[in-house]
């Protein structure tokens, strides 16, 4: 029994060792944030200060277009997983009710998508978004972004329709009810739970995407938060507190939805990768 | 509409013999009606573009004129020295990476699964640097690893393990193990995850046997848990390889490539050729080798988890 405890207490000591590692950068990231500019440069720096405030945050939201770059993270993410959870629930429920055994070849199809490298997208999408004349438009960042989070979204929802039985809607439809009907009415709501999850998955990917933003937008009105805040890096003189309150309010979203998802995190990740 | 060859003797019942056609083909028009928007739109925004990126591959883009050139761009990337530099260092990088995000990660989800409290909160804690955009991710460590304010070179000298402040962005060794490091902080939790959803699956009498017969912490780790999690260690260093290989945002932003291409990895050649350097055929090109390289993993992948796949969940 004592050797168990003895056992238990490395066990804990090395947890919050390994903790502490893995916390450090968003400690010092929120502890930046709230520093006042004078205190950024100090040597030895301050971990704990008695001048903690928040007005980092208060000039990056009015005197930085911080806000403008979360209002597009938002309308970009939230546009991408609009259309993706739409086509994509059509999608799962077309391929698990009409087509079950097309659906393992459509899921390797899909697969593949996912993992095409970004790298190589994002060349042709440049060179079509600057001929149409889309660079700089949501529509150009929403089409980019559906390319990886559509597939993400289909691939997802086939695995929650799979695991609704088809007695169900075709109960529905022996009482009358077109496949349209049964869909709206009896499938979708089942599949809530599902569809939530997978909405919040797919702005989440969107979200925290770069890549694409990085190249289809220039004007610094249309950047989204991660370039926005990734390109104050390069700035003359870097203010680190100013940085770090944008750095957390491109983050903390994140954490909280995460979160909340924790459930589903596995079955995202693994979804054919695991059983059980 | 293909007449389907299991209900050959549909296809001459064609529109008229009844209101419409036969249940079968007006179920199967249902079902197309369902599918075909996903279809034309991953038509739209994947197969299009991929096609578009072979198309450039295959020429010389000058603004809006290109002119074809067969394989020259092709030749031109592989008898770059610098496309093999960074494919050198695209392996390193990813072998390091890899190797480290599966040991570290098997260690941690080791160390979580056995605790009795706390395990949801920690591992969504965990969790976080995964969660976060790798970009803001890496943008927070710019700021830790800044040679003359940042807290890294701080808190070494003040454990006495560098004399003074280092560059660790400016001095090649010291970028590469820095974005590895950066990398590996990132990366590691997606393993964790995916042995800590292993080892719950590993039935309790199989270590409860292996402790009647006398095995040691040690050899119950190599004679259960191993075989075990055999299936997927090969799945999660699978996934890993092809998730790091094609990896831009942490290094775009940390180093972009520097300093003297010592983190220029393959998606960073390709983006500075076609972003910096304006050779999008080339760009192209690298993109295409790049594809070639991950669609080896993935095609083992699909390959090894095909039974998986077939009945998922």
């Amino acid at each position: 029994m004592k050797a168990r405890r003895g056992y238990d207490r490395a066990r804990w000591a090395l947890t919050i060792a390994a903790l502490l590692l893995v916390a450090f950068p968003f400690y010092w990231m929120i502890n930046t944030s709230l520093k006042p500019a004078s205190e950024i440069f100090l040597s030895p720096p301050t971990f704990v200060s008695a001048h903690w405030s928040l007005d980092a945050y208060a000039t990056v939201l009015t005197k930085r277009p911080v806000g403008r770059y979360f209002v597009n993270s938002l309308v970009v993410a939230l546009g991408t997983t609009l259309i993706s959870v739409t086509l994509a629930a059509l999608a799962a429920y077309g391929f698990t009710r009409f087509f079950p055994r097309g659906a393992t070849p459509f899921i390797v199809f899909l697969l593949f998508t996912k993992m095409l490298p970004e790298t190589l997208l994002i060349v042709p999408y440049f060179e079509l978004m600057s001929d149409l004349g889309l660079l700089n438009t949501y529509a150009a960042l929403i089409l980019a972004y559906s390319s990886f989070a559509l597939p993400f979204a289909v691939w997802m929802l086939i695995g929650f329709f799979r695991s609704i039985p088809r007695d169900i809607d075709e109960a529905a439809m022996i009482d009358g009810a077109s496949y349209l009907q049964a869909f709206c009415r009896v499938i979708l709501p089942l599949a809530r739970p599902g569809l939530v999850a997978v909405a919040l998955f797919t702005f989440l990917i969107a979200w925290n995407s770069y890549l694409w933003a990085l190249v289809l937008t220039t004007d610094s009105s249309m950047y989204v938060l991660s370039v926005g805040v990734a390109n104050m890096v390069g700035e003359y003189r870097v203010q680190w507190n100013e940085l770090m309150a944008a750095a957390v309010i491109a983050a903390l979203p994140v954490m909280v939805l995460y979160s909340l998802l924790e459930r589903h995190l596995v079955d995202a990740i693994t979804s054919g990768a695991v059983k059980g | 509409m293909a007449a389907s060859p299991e209900q050959p003797a549909h296809a001459t019942a064609g529109r008229g013999t009844r209101r419409g056609a036969t249940p079968w083909t007006r179920r199967r028009r249902v079902g197309y009606a369902f599918v075909a928007p996903v279809f034309l739109f991953l038509c739209a925004v994947v197969v299009f573009p991929l096609l578009h990126a072979f198309w450039t591959s295959l020429h010389r883009v000058r603004g809006l004129a290109s002119t074809f050139v067969g394989a020259q761009n092709y030749v031109r990337v592989l008898t770059d020295d610098a496309f093999w530099h960074s494919l050198a260092v695209s392996l390193e990088f990813t072998g390091t990476c890899v190797a480290l995000h599966m040991t570290i990660g098997l260690g941690l989800a080791l160390l979580l699964d056995q605790l009795r409290f706390a395990r949801t909160a920690l591992r969504i804690a965990f969790l976080t640097p995964w969660m976060v955009a790798p970009a803001i991710g890496a943008t927070i460590w710019l700021w830790m690893l800044e040679p003359q304010f940042g807290v890294v070179n701080y808190l070494l000298q003040a454990a006495g393990v560098i004399a003074a402040p280092l560059a660790w962005l400016g001095v090649p060794s010291l970028a590469f193990a820095s974005v590895v490091a950066v990398d590996v902080w990132r990366g590691t939790p997606f393993v964790m995850l995916l042995m800590l959803a292993g080892l719950q699956t590993i039935p309790r009498e199989q270590y409860e046997a292996a402790a009647i017969d006398g095995a040691s912490a040690g050899q119950r780790f190599r004679y259960v848990t191993l075989p075990n999690l055999r299936y997927l260690l090969v799945v999660a260093s699978t996934l890993d390889v092809i998730n790091t290989i094609r990896h831009y945002d942490t290094i775009g932003v940390m180093t972009a490539g520097g300093p003297a291409g010592a983190t220029e990895v393959l998606p960073v050649l390709l983006f500075n050729t076609a972003f910096r350097g304006n050779r999008f055929g080339e760009a192209a090109a690298i993109g295409v080798l790049l594809m070639l390289i991950v669609l080896v993993f993935a095609i083992f992948h699909i390959r090894f988890t095909r039974a998986d796949l077939e009945n998922a969940r």
